[in-house]
């Protein structure tokens, strides 16, 4: 039988002292704020500091 | 959406481990054979009105061979054992709905990834994904990892629940 592998849906990138930066086919579910959204990209904080959370807002850098 | 209830290009689909029951819509003539055979999983009142987890495979089958049209067919998930279905599976695709047999490709269509922001908490990511840390690349598949929202992890870039005893709140 012909092996099946999963192709990837999504990219996770692990941004060295910056965000979570993921691309692709994905959902998004934010628990905290009860938010749902499936965009192509986006960039999540990582160190806590954000103003706009779960989103990057830049402040790691600060 | 669930993914077990979207819609494709041959009307809806529910899916069990075992097997796919097809949903054609138009087809349907409401003999009612479904539901009084087996209300657990086809309940007209309930949305979606197929619950694949209320009886067992065997049950389903045996219901949806009931159905006089084409409105309910089903199904291996496992191609190979649909080869050999016999023609005593009245309502199997091969018979009623030769035209899903090939819809291989759409039925595998793997569910997007699953990206949950916890409260005061990770990110927790499933499903089938590259992940790229630095000059790694690694291919996860049906996987899961718990990525860290709150800074001070030990263990970074994962979480290693440290947000606890910090007082995270994001």
């Amino acid at each position: 039988m012909e092996e099946k592998i999963n192709k990837a849906q999504a990219v996770v990138e692990i941004i060295e002292f910056g965000p979570l930066k993921i691309t692709g086919k994905f959902i998004l579910k934010d628990l905290k704020r009860n938010k749902e959204e499936s965009p192509d990209e986006i960039w999540l904080c990582r160190c806590g500091k954000s103003n706009d959370k779960p989103y990057c807002d830049g402040s790691h850098k600060k | 959406m669930d993914k077990d209830d979207k819609h494709f290009s041959g009307g809806k689909r529910y899916r069990n481990k075992d097997i796919t029951v097809y949903w054609k819509p138009s087809a349907c003539v409401h003999a009612s054979y479904c539901y009084r055979e087996l209300i657990e999983v086809f309940d007209p009142s309930r949305r979606p009105w197929v619950d694949m987890e209320g009886s067992t495979t065997e049950k389903i089958i045996e219901v949806v061979n009931l159905c006089p049209t084409d409105a309910l067919s089903w199904k291996y998930n496992d191609e190979e054992k649909n080869e050999d279905v016999r023609a005593d599976q009245y309502n199997h695709v091969k018979f009623r709905r030769p035209e899903l047999m090939q819809a291989n490709n759409e039925a595998n269509e793997t569910a997007p990834v699953s990206v949950k922001v916890m409260i005061d908490g990770p990110i927790v990511i499933k499903g089938d994904f590259d992940m790229i840390n630095g000059s790694n690349r690694k291919e996860v598949r049906d996987g899961l990892i718990s990525i860290c929202r709150c800074g001070v992890s030990d263990h970074q870039p994962f979480c290693d629940g440290r947000h606890r005893k910090t007082g995270f709140n994001g």
